[in-house]
This record gives C-alpha cells, sequence and structure tokens, in this order.
C-alpha cells in the first residue's frame, strides 16, 4: 500500500462521510517521546507529527515531550498507572523486555493484527541486531525506530599533525594512538568516553563484547556476566587509560562534556552514540572522521536506541490509530528521513534501498559507518529491573576511573554480586515455576 | 579623643570586608554574566575560551531567534502565567482564613490542627507523584492547569505565614471593630488583611517564583503540549538526551524564562524587601 | 500603644483600666464554635486530597509486599523497614543528605546573615547589590543546574577558566566522588542565600533601633552590640529559617537529577532521588514508600524542634 493511495483512501472517505452528512470525529491517541540529542531533534519530531496529522483525518496525534529517556519511562509509565496509557510511546530500546515482562505494553501483534499485518513478517524487515531488543518471550513488543551504536569520533586534523594516518583497529593502536595524541598537564587528552549512568554501562558492554564477551545472557533476563573474565579484561582496559597511559581524564565524564571538550579540541578521540553523528557534523569547525570501536579479541558493539510501543489500557479505536501512526513513522521513507536528519541508524533495512538514502550515504560516507558496524552488533542489556542490574556495574565502574587503588577484579566482583541479589526475585520465581 | 589606632584598625576591617563583598557580587554575578555573553555567541560552541566573559566575537541574536522561533514562548508564558495566577488567588483565600483561624481563635484541636498543616510543609507532590496523578485522574483533572494548582491550594506555609502577621497587628483594632457591631468576617476583611497587606505580599513573591519556576510536577501533569509551561518548553528546548548541549541555546533559553520575574523585582525591588519586613516574619 | 488604649477609652467613656481584652470564648461566642473549622476547611480539604490522603496510601504501601501501585500485596509488617535500613545505598543517601543539609544550611544562613547585616542600609548600591544575590532565587533550578554543568566543566568551565588563571590546576569537580556533593552544595548556597538574606533584611528592619542604640550608648562596640543585641532578636527568624533550609535541603534534587544522577558511585544520591528510583526504576514500592515515612518522620521532627524553640523566643508587640 503506498502512501499516496491511502491518502487517496482516505480522502475519499472523507468526502462520502461529508457528503454524506455525517462528521468523522478523528480518533485522538498521545504520542509521548523523549528528548532528542539536541533541541532541534525534538522540533523536527514535532514538525513530523504535524505532517502527520495533516496528511490524513482519522487520526490526531497528540506529541507530548517529556525529557530524558528515563523520565519519558518515568512519565509513560505514572501515566499508565494512573489510568491515562498513551497509546504510543518512543522508549529506550532496552526497557522493552521489562515492560513485556511487567505485563505494561502490548505485544504489536495486537495492533498488527487488525490491519492484517504479521508481526514476524514485518520485523524481519529490519536489521537482526535490532530485533532481540524487541522480542519478549517469543512475542514482539514493538517496532525500532531510531537506532545507534557507538563508535570512535576522532579529530583529523591531530591526527595528521601526529602523523597517524589510520584510526586505530585494535586495543594495542588504540592505547598508542591516544599516548601518542595526549598533551601534558591536561593541556589535551588522547581519549575521552562518555561515563555518565546509562552510558557507562553502554560503554563497558562495548569493550566487554570487543574483548570477546557476553556481559549478559541474551536468551535468559536473570543473568548477567559482570565477574567473567572478558568483562574484566574491559573494566581494565578503561580503568587503565586513566590511571596506567594517562590518555583520558579521571573521573567521570558525562556525554555533554565529552562532546564539550571534543568541540573545543581538548580531546582528540571520542567515544560517543552515532546518534550524536549529525549534532557533530553541524558544530566541529575542523576535520573529523568517525570509527569502529577498537576490537581486542573481535569487533562487538550493543545497539542502543529507542522503540516504539504502546501501553495497555487503550480501547480498540485507540490501538488501529496506534498502529497507523507507527506504520507511518516506521515506514521506509520517514524512517529514514529521521536517519539522515538526526544521524541515527535507520533500523528498517529497506530505507537502505531507497534512492534519496543512497544518494546520502554517497555524500556523507561517516554515516554508513554505523551501519557497517551492526555486522557486529548485538542486543543491549536488557535484564528483570535492568536499570537496577545495570547500575550495579555503572557505579563499580565509575568508582574505578575516581580510584586508582580500586581493583577490577574487586570491582567485578561487587557488581556481580549487587546484580544477583537484585536479579533474585525474577530467579526465585524461575526456579519454581512448573515446566511447560 | 580617641587615638587614631582604633579608627585605622576600624578602616581596615571595613576595607575588608567591602572587599569580600566584592569578591561575593563578582561570584555570584559570573553565572549571570556567562550567561549574557553566551546566549550572544555565534555557534553553540566558542573553542576553548568559551568561559571568557570577555565577548570576543560577533554578537548575533541567532540563540535567541531559534529559541523564540521555534520554542513556543508566547504559549508557554501565557501558561505559566495562568499557573501561578490560579494558584496564588486561591491560596491567598485559603491562608487569610487558616490564619486567622489559627491567630485569633481558641478551639478544641488546635495544636492538632497546627501539625497536621506541618505535615504539608514536606509532603511535596512529586514525592508522591503516582497517588496524586491517580487522584487527579479520578478527579479529571489529569492533564490540565487546574490540576498542577489543586495541591498546592492549601498552603501550609502560607497559613504559618498570615498567621504570624495576624498575631503582629495589635488587637485594639479588631476590638473596636468588634465593638462597633462587626462581624468576624467585616473585621478580617476590613482591618486584618489591610494591616496584612506586606504580608500577602511577601506570601504572594514567595509563591509566585516558586510556581513560575517549578519542573517536576508540571512535567508529570500535563501532557498537553497547548498546556505546557515555560520550565517544561525550556528543558524539551534546549537539553538533549544523548549526548551533546548547545551552551548557546541554553543560555539564551534560561535567560527568557527568567526575564520576566527579573524585571518585575527589579522595578519592585523596595515593595519585595518592605513587605517582607512588614510581614512580621521576626 | 497607650495612646490607642487612651482614645479607645475615651470615646466609650470607660476609664481606662476596665477596657481590658475579655476572654476569646465569651467574645467569639457569637460567632458560633464551628467557625473555626470552618476557617480551617478549604485548606483542610486540599490537604486531605493532596497531602493526607496520598501519604496514608504510602504509608500503607510501605507495610506491604506491593512492588507495582497495582499489585495485591499481603501484609509485611516492617519488613520494608528493614530492607532500606539494610540498603547500602538507602544508608549511603540519608548520610549525603545529612552532609548536604549542614553542607548548605550552614554557610547559606551565615552568608545570608553577613549579607543582611552588610547591605542593610538602604542605598542605591545596596539595592543593586541585594539584587546581584537574589537573581540566583529567580532562576529556575534546572536552568540552573544546566547552567552549572558548564560551570563546573573541567578546563573550559567557567570555574576552571578563572581558577587557571590563578594557578590553580583544573579537576573534574561533578565527576570525582570527593568533590561531587561539594558541588552541588556550592550550586544551592549561591540558589538559595538571597532568597534567606531577604528574610534576614526583612527582620533586622523590625528589631527596634532603640535597643541597639541603647546598648552603643552604654558603651558597647559593634560586636557586643551585634551579639548581644541584633543576634538575639534575630534570634526567631533565624530559627525559621533554618526549618525552611533543612526542608529545601532534602524536598529539593532537580540539581541532582540533572547533573549526576546520584553519580560517580552514588556520591551525590540523596533521600529524595533514592525514593524517586526506587519508586521509578526499580519497582519498589515498598521500599520507596518506607523510605518516605521515614523521611517525612525525620523531616517532621526537625519542623517541630524548631517551630517550638521559634514560638518561645517571639516577642510580640501588643
Amino acid at each position: 500500500m503506498s502512501f499516496k493511495s491511502i491518502k487517496m483512501g482516505v480522502a475519499a472517505v472523507a468526502m462520502s462521510a461529508v457528503l454524506s452528512g455525517a462528521a468523522i470525529a478523528a480518533e485522538k491517541i498521545e504520542f509521548i517521546f523523549p528528548a532528542g540529542v539536541q533541541g532541534k531533534i525534538s522540533r523536527e519530531m514535532q514538525r513530523l507529527v504535524k505532517e502527520y496529522n495533516a496528511s490524513q483525518d482519522e487520526v490526531e496525534v497528540v506529541a507530548t515531550f517529556a525529557g530524558s529517556y528515563d523520565a519519558t519511562k518515568i512519565k509513560a509509565q505514572a501515566a499508565a498507572e494512573a489510568g491515562k496509557p498513551a497509546a504510543v510511546a518512543l522508549m529506550s530500546a532496552n526497557y522493552i523486555s521489562e515492560l513485556a515482562m511487567t505485563d505494561m505494553i502490548v505485544p504489536m501483534s495486537e495492533l498488527m493484527e487488525p490491519a492484517g499485518i504479521d508481526a514476524d513478517a514485518f520485523i524481519g524487515e529490519f536489521w537482526p541486531a535490532v530485533q532481540t531488543n524487541a522480542i519478549y518471550d517469543g512475542k514482539l513488543f514493538a517496532v525500532p525506530f531510531q537506532n545507534s551504536t557507538p563508535i570512535l569520533y576522532y579529530n583529523k586534523d591531530h591526527f595528521d599533525a601526529a602523523g597517524i594516518t589510520t584510526p586505530p583497529a585494535t586495543w594495542a593502536e588504540w592505547i598508542d594512538v591516544a599516548q601518542k595524541l595526549t598533551k601534558p598537564d591536561g593541556e589535551r587528552w588522547g581519549l575521552m568516553m562518555a561515563s555518565d549512568y546509562g552510558y557507562i554501562g553502554w560503554l563497558t558492554q562495548a569493550l566487554t563484547m570487543s574483548n570477546g564477551g557476553k556481559f549478559f545472557n541474551t536468551s535468559y533476563p536473570g543473568e548477567v556476566y559482570f565477574n567473567q573474565p572478558s568483562t574484566i579484561g574491559a573494566l581494565k582496559f578503561w580503568r587503565d587509560m586513566v590511571h596506567e597511559y594517562k590518555a583520558m581524564p579521571a573521573g567521570v565524564t558525562p556525554n555533554k562534556q565529552v562532546s564539550t571538550a571534543f568541540f573545543a579540541q581538548k580531546t582528540s578521540m571520542m567515544v560517543l552514540s552515532t546518534g550524536a553523528l549529525s549534532f557533530v557534523r553541524d558544530n566541529a569547525n575542523f576535520n573529523y572522521g568517525v570509527a569502529f570501536i577498537p576490537r581486542n579479541v573481535a569487533n562487538g558493539v550493543p545497539i542502543g536506541g529507542a522503540s516504539l510501543i504502546s501501553f495497555k489500557g487503550t480501547t480498540p479505536e485507540q490501538k488501529k490509530a496506534a498502529w497507523s501512526f507507527i506504520s507511518w513513522l516506521s515506514s521506509p521513507e520517514i524512517i529514514g528521513h529521521w536517519s539522515r536528519f538526526t544521524g541515527y541508524f535507520a533500523p528498517r533495512k529497506t530505507a537502505y534501498d531507497l534512492p534519496e538514502m543512497k544518494t546520502f550515504i554517497k555524500d556523507h560516507p561517516n554515516a554508513l559507518l554505523a551501519v557497517e558496524q551492526l555486522e557486529y552488533a548485538g542486543p543491549w542489556f536488557a535484564t528483570y529491573n535492568t536499570v537496577a542490574a545495570r547500575k550495579a556495574i555503572d557505579d563499580q565502574m565509575q568508582a574505578l576511573l575516581s580510584d586508582p587503588a580500586l581493583i577490577p577484579e574487586m570491582a567485578a566482583e561487587n557488581a556481580q554480586k549487587t546484580a544477583n541479589e537484585i536479579l533474585k526475585p525474577f530467579n526465585d520465581k524461575m526456579a519454581g515455576t512448573v515446566i511447560k | 579623643m580617641k587615638t587614631s589606632a582604633p579608627l585605622s584598625f576600624r578602616k581596615i576591617t571595613r576595607a575588608l570586608i567591602l572587599a569580600i563583598l566584592g569578591g561575593l557580587v563578582l561570584v555570584w554575578a559570573s553565572p549571570f554574566l556567562w550567561m549574557a555573553v553566551a546566549s550572544f555567541r555565534p555557534g553553540g560552541f566558542g573553542g576553548l575560551n568559551m568561559a571568557s566573559l570577555m565577548p570576543d566575537f560577533e554578537p548575533t541574536m541567532e540563540n535567541f531567534d531559534y529559541a523564540l522561533e521555534d520554542g513556543d514562548f508566547p504559549l508557554w508564558y501565557m501558561n505559566s502565567i495562568i499557573l501561578v495566577s490560579g494558584t496564588l488567588v486561591v491560596q491567598l483565600v485559603t491562608i487569610s482564613l487558616a490564619g486567622y483561624a489559627f491567630a485569633r481563635l481558641q478551639f478544641r484541636g488546635k495544636e492538632f490542627f497546627f501539625y497536621m498543616f506541618l505535615l504539608q510543609l514536606m509532603l511535596v507532590p512529586p514525592i508522591l507523584i503516582v497517588p496524586n496523578l491517580t487522584t487527579l485522574v479520578q478527579l479529571g483533572m489529569y492533564d490540565t492547569l487546574v490540576g498542577v494548582m489543586a495541591p498546592y491550594w492549601g498552603s501550609a506555609f502560607g497559613t504559618f505565614m498570615m498567621r504570624q502577621v495576624f498575631r503582629t497587628i495589635p488587637k485594639d483594632f479588631e476590638e473596636a471593630a468588634i465593638i462597633d457591631g462587626c462581624s468576624w468576617w467585616q473585621v478580617l476583611w476590613h482591618v486584618l488583611l489591610p494591616l496584612a497587606k506586606p504580608g500577602l505580599i511577601a506570601f504572594s513573591i514567595v509563591s509566585v517564583v516558586y510556581h513560575w519556576n517549578e519542573f517536576l510536577w508540571p512535567l508529570m501533569v500535563i501532557s498537553d503540549p497547548s498546556k505546557q509551561v515555560l520550565t517544561v518548553g525550556l528543558v524539551s528546548f534546549a537539553l538533549g538526551a544523548e549526548g551533546a548541549s548547545d551552551w548557546g541555546l541554553i543560555a539564551a533559553g534560561t535567560l527568557l524564562v527568567a526575564a520576566p520575574l527579573f524585571i518585575v523585582f527589579v522595578m519592585f525591588q523596595r515593595q519585595f524587601v518592605n513587605s517582607f519586613m512588614f510581614s512580621g516574619v521576626k | 500603644m497607650a495612646d490607642a488604649q487612651n482614645i479607645l477609652a475615651k470615646s466609650r467613656k470607660l476609664p481606662v483600666n476596665q477596657l481590658t481584652l475579655q476572654a476569646p470564648s465569651r467574645r467569639r461566642g457569637r460567632a458560633g464554635i464551628w467557625l473555626p473549622y470552618l476557617l480551617l476547611l478549604p485548606s483542610l480539604v486540599f490537604l486531605t486530597l493532596f497531602t493526607y490522603w496520598p501519604f496514608l496510601q504510602a504509608i500503607i504501601s510501605s507495610l506491604s509486599t506491593r512492588r507495582r501501585v497495582h499489585d495485591v500485596g499481603e501484609f509485611a509488617g516492617l519488613e520494608n523497614y528493614r530492607r532500606i535500613f539494610s540498603d547500602t545505598e538507602f544508608t549511603t543517601a540519608a548520610l549525603n543528605n545529612v552532609l548536604y543539609a549542614i553542607g548548605t544550611t550552614g554557610p547559606s544562613i551565615a552568608l545570608a546573615l553577613v549579607l543582611a547585616l552588610s547591605l542593610r542600609n538602604s542605598s542605591r548600591l545596596n539595592s543593586l547589590l541585594r539584587s546581584v544575590f537574589f537573581f540566583p532565587t529567580l532562576i529556575p533550578l534546572v536552568a540552573a543546574s544546566a547552567v552549572f554543568i558548564f560551570v563546573f566543566m573541567p578546563d573550559i568551565g567557567l570555574l576552571d577558566y578563572y581558577l587557571a588563571k590563578l594557578g590553580v590546576s583544573s579537576r573534574n569537580w561533578l565527576g570525582n566522588p570527593n568533590t561531587a556533593l561539594a558541588s552541588l552544595i556550592v550550586l544551592t548556597i549561591w540558589k538559595n542565600a538571597g532568597y534567606y538574606m531577604l528574610f534576614f533584611l526583612a527582620g533586622l528592619q523590625g528589631i527596634s533601633q532603640d535597643a541597639e542604640e541603647a546598648a552603643i550608648i552604654e558603651g558597647a562596640n559593634r560586636w557586643q552590640v551585634l551579639r548581644y543585641v541584633t543576634l538575639p532578636l534575630l534570634g526567631p527568624t533565624i530559627a525559621f529559617v533554618v526549618v525552611i533550609a533543612l526542608i529545601a535541603s532534602i524536598t529539593q534534587v532537580d540539581h541532582v537529577i540533572v547533573m549526576t544522577q546520584g553519580g560517580p558511585n552514588n556520591s551525590t544520591s540523596l533521600l529524595l532521588q533514592y525514593i524517586f528510583r526506587q519508586a521509578h526504576e526499580n519497582y519498589d514500592l515498598g521500599k520507596a514508600t518506607a523510605a518516605t515515612v521515614v523521611t517525612l518522620a525525620v523531616l517532621l521532627c526537625i519542623s517541630v524542634l524548631s517551630m517550638r524553640t521559634m514560638e518561645r523566643n517571639v516577642h510580640y508587640e501588643n
């Protein structure tokens, strides 16, 4: 069904309704979404919603901004618990399984079936790497909308000045390059990585995967691998960059600080989400490049980003309206446009077949890199009580960055212990269930 | 006759105090000075000198333009004004009545009620978000500005303030009025409230500033963009979630939010301070 | 006051000593014994709906095993309380809050006092200076937090940039567990000191000049006047402001949420932020509500003690 034919179909229905004297009331639904990387992204989302509303008469979407990913989750849940569930929300991809587990969102099939779409066939059009986080208990619960992976941004001018021709591909090279680019007394750092809550867990996962490890059990949300050798290696690597090789500043460096430092040329390399790509493009007044996250054993990164979900408790009419909006937003045209605008990669494979996308990639090879890294991408950390479980390692990694006396093995053990306690209620329940 | 030694000691201490004061003023004002400079800086990032308070660039209005064009400041201003005035009007009524009761009347359970009121000072709505949101839904006030105002319509702070104010007014005026045959509400309206005006003004200032700058509760209650208030609007517009921030925009946006309050304060500074002074808060 | 009484007495043709205040109950008898309760009613309606009722729900939740609002839990007695007291994150948050409360209340009030005393006289310059100190109160805490993220940024932030000119090396203020809480304290003092200054200015203006002048005539020097006359008379105001400041130190957490989310490594986590996290991220309603009740109990004690002290020292001008 092409967009044009939908529009014409709706116009025809509207016309006939008017002619017959009956009025169609547009179904009003609420769409809660988080703040984009920068203000201009939120504004673009508002514009898209306006465009959608103007394009048809059946559904009126009220777009509600909610703040950060966490605030969006809180607001959407509070609304649902107060009896006003949002029909559509854009939710951080790692919360999907938790929301599904606690029965707060509906399986996508409930929205798709009335429209005759098969959920499995639908999700098949999306990159494999983003599928895992959208599926729980074998059912599709979300439609991925904007996705990212961590990438390495580097200052080409600095590289040239230091005689470095290619970005580092292995950890050994990474250490070497970072040290070479670091100037003494904090005048310039070789590398900075975002280390605020959430980000730090994401990047620790990236390093663990680059070290050949798994970080958590992707098929069972009650098991994490914080004290495995591969994770310990990742913790040690990051910690050493700060205290051993002295190529990174000590302490926690939140993402805003890292990007600000990069633009001020205070750091030659930074690890940040591909979602920041268009922001970097707009603001870097020097030559920059992007590269894969260097590997130690094998290339591996977690995906990040957000997906569209629908909260439980809405009426069938609202569900129908929700699907109409979701399918529009996630159509190859719109999802491709969003990717070009923001720097996130389009989770829908077919978006890359469109001519606009092909031209864009040709003109902006950096944007292609995130897609290329997808070959090595895996699901984002998502467990029972995922925020608390992830915080166990977040806290330890933050401690490692500030305290040179802390040993990575100890930190890993602490994290595992805390996480196990948090996961205990889930595991106890599983241990006591009747095997079907 | 005093010798010169104590005099110069006094001079030194005074000079010292002035120096410290001057230093404090500079420190206090520096974030604002920076905001003023940064909001006119083009391009969001100024490189290594972005903290400089000396403008070293061509000033531009582009940050303010972005803010005013793309943000919905007129709408947000209006909603914030509705919010603070709607809250204040009802508060003035409830606190005057309750303050009068506590200040002038004796009744059973007075102390009990006093401590019950005290509870409210501490139970700010964000602490109990979910139950309060549920209550709002049940009353049909979810996603309305009224819903944002309602939890504040009973105000322990205001009640205590008015109680304080009333207690410092000499009883003679009321006695005279009562002898003349006035009922309690005539006494309240014609005698006490006019005398308590400074206290009412002081409370109004506290209330307006608080609700103008409130963020968490309006964020939770309001979803409809047409009812959004300044603070939430500012955050939606200037703060990013995943990795970057446009400092020029943040500075410009903050100044736009605070400007009305600044202007009002500067114009009415003397009344502000006077009202606090006469409110009997001592 | 004596004049007023004389005038009143003369107008009523009563001897002065007979014009005494009559017992309230007799006088108020006409207005009805329901009057006080009716006057309190409007306030109580809102307080009940939005304070007592939700709080009751919180207490009940704290005694049950419910994790989400719509769960049907079972009675758990004091289990949740036991859990929070054995949760290091709670005890850390509580300890941080104590440090934070002392760190903000003490210096803010001291500074506010100094400023009020220095800027006591109404001159053009003083008005300007007072404005400078009061301005931070006028911007939203979320906005101030965003600006201060920049202020505290290492190397290029406002603080480090100017400290560097004095030769002080840069620090990661918000990113180091040892300095993060102190940085938040600095932000809070910056924001609130001017507000408290206003209360003290008012209090100072209300102190009768006679008392101070009398002391000076009797040979007291500036410091002695301050210590023995001014400050004691300012006592009730100070007590009032202390209560406000302590309550604010527990109920304002916008900056923690915006700037550090409780990190690094829980060094800036505060009670309200802990409660928030338990309720909305960990879905642990039991812990969240138990912590709320505990926090509230502490606040209540503080307020009661301070109010009692204040009541005792108030002098009225009747």
